[in-house]
């Protein structure tokens, strides 16, 4: 079964970091990604540019409505997300907490339906 | 460029439809991934915030608590992980998903490196 893990975290947490620690935690990152990958629990994962570059779309009376920013402001925001195959929702939950973000962020672990939006590609 | 498009939109809404109107639902979803294939590489149907938990560490204990990490009106219900050229190229794919209709869609272009 799939889950997405969800990053939710301060920017400034990142802006208050030294280069030093922030190159830290990438490493975290990237380990965990690893451990992720050779555990073939991967599906997807990236990490997110930051909210300046949101953009939300909308579509109202046949009209294209697209404005900057991100669909709410709120005080953690997402930064990043992995979509895992696991074998419960616990082990969903350890691989969360494994997330480097997890320790200063909040990491939110939602069940995925597969079916019937699974994607065509 | 890859783009992850967030579905957000009224749970309750969703839940009171009828299931014929549910099913009207993801046939336009289905016609949609149809209509944009090519330029979606995933996506699925997220359940409910009432499935939703949250986990943190503090001072190396994990803290799981139910419920999603952000209260919203509108939470997430969904998304598709675009391959797109452009973040416009993303608003305008992203405008034909069904859920743009109803509530919105925000659209998030992924770091060029690998992974978080």
């Amino acid at each position: 079964m799939q889950y997405m893990l969800l990053i939710y975290d301060e920017e400034a947490t990142w802006g208050g970091m030294s280069e030093d620690e922030r190159n830290g935690v990438m490493r975290e990152y990237f380990q965990f990604t690893e451990e992720l990958r050779s555990a073939g629990k991967f599906v997807a994962g990236d990490a997110l540019q930051p909210l300046s570059t949101a953009k939300s779309v909308r579509l109202r009376d046949g009209e294209i409505a697209t404005t900057d920013g991100p669909f709410a402001e709120t005080k953690e925001a997402l930064g990043g997300y992995y979509l895992v195959d696991v074998d419960s929702e616990a082990e969903a939950l350890e691989w969360a907490a494994k997330i480097p973000s997890a320790r200063f962020g909040t990491i939110e672990v939602r069940p995925v339906v597969v079916y019937p939006v699974e994607a065509s590609a | 460029m890859k783009v992850l498009a967030l579905i957000y939109g009224d749970e309750s809404a969703w839940e009171s439809l009828s299931d014929e109107d549910r099913q009207g639902v993801y046939a336009r979803y289905r016609a949609f991934g149809e209509q944009a294939d090519g330029k979606v590489a995933n996506g699925a149907e997220i359940a409910p915030t009432s499935a939703a938990t949250t986990v943190r560490v503090r001072d190396g204990e994990t803290q799981v608590t139910d419920g999603p990490a952000v209260e919203l009106d509108e939470p997430l219900g969904g998304f598709y992980l675009l391959e797109v050229g452009s973040l416009d190229e993303a608003a305008e794919v992203a405008a034909h998903i069904p859920g743009a209709a109803s509530g919105a869609v925000e659209l998030r272009a992924a770091s060029e490196e690998e992974a978080p």
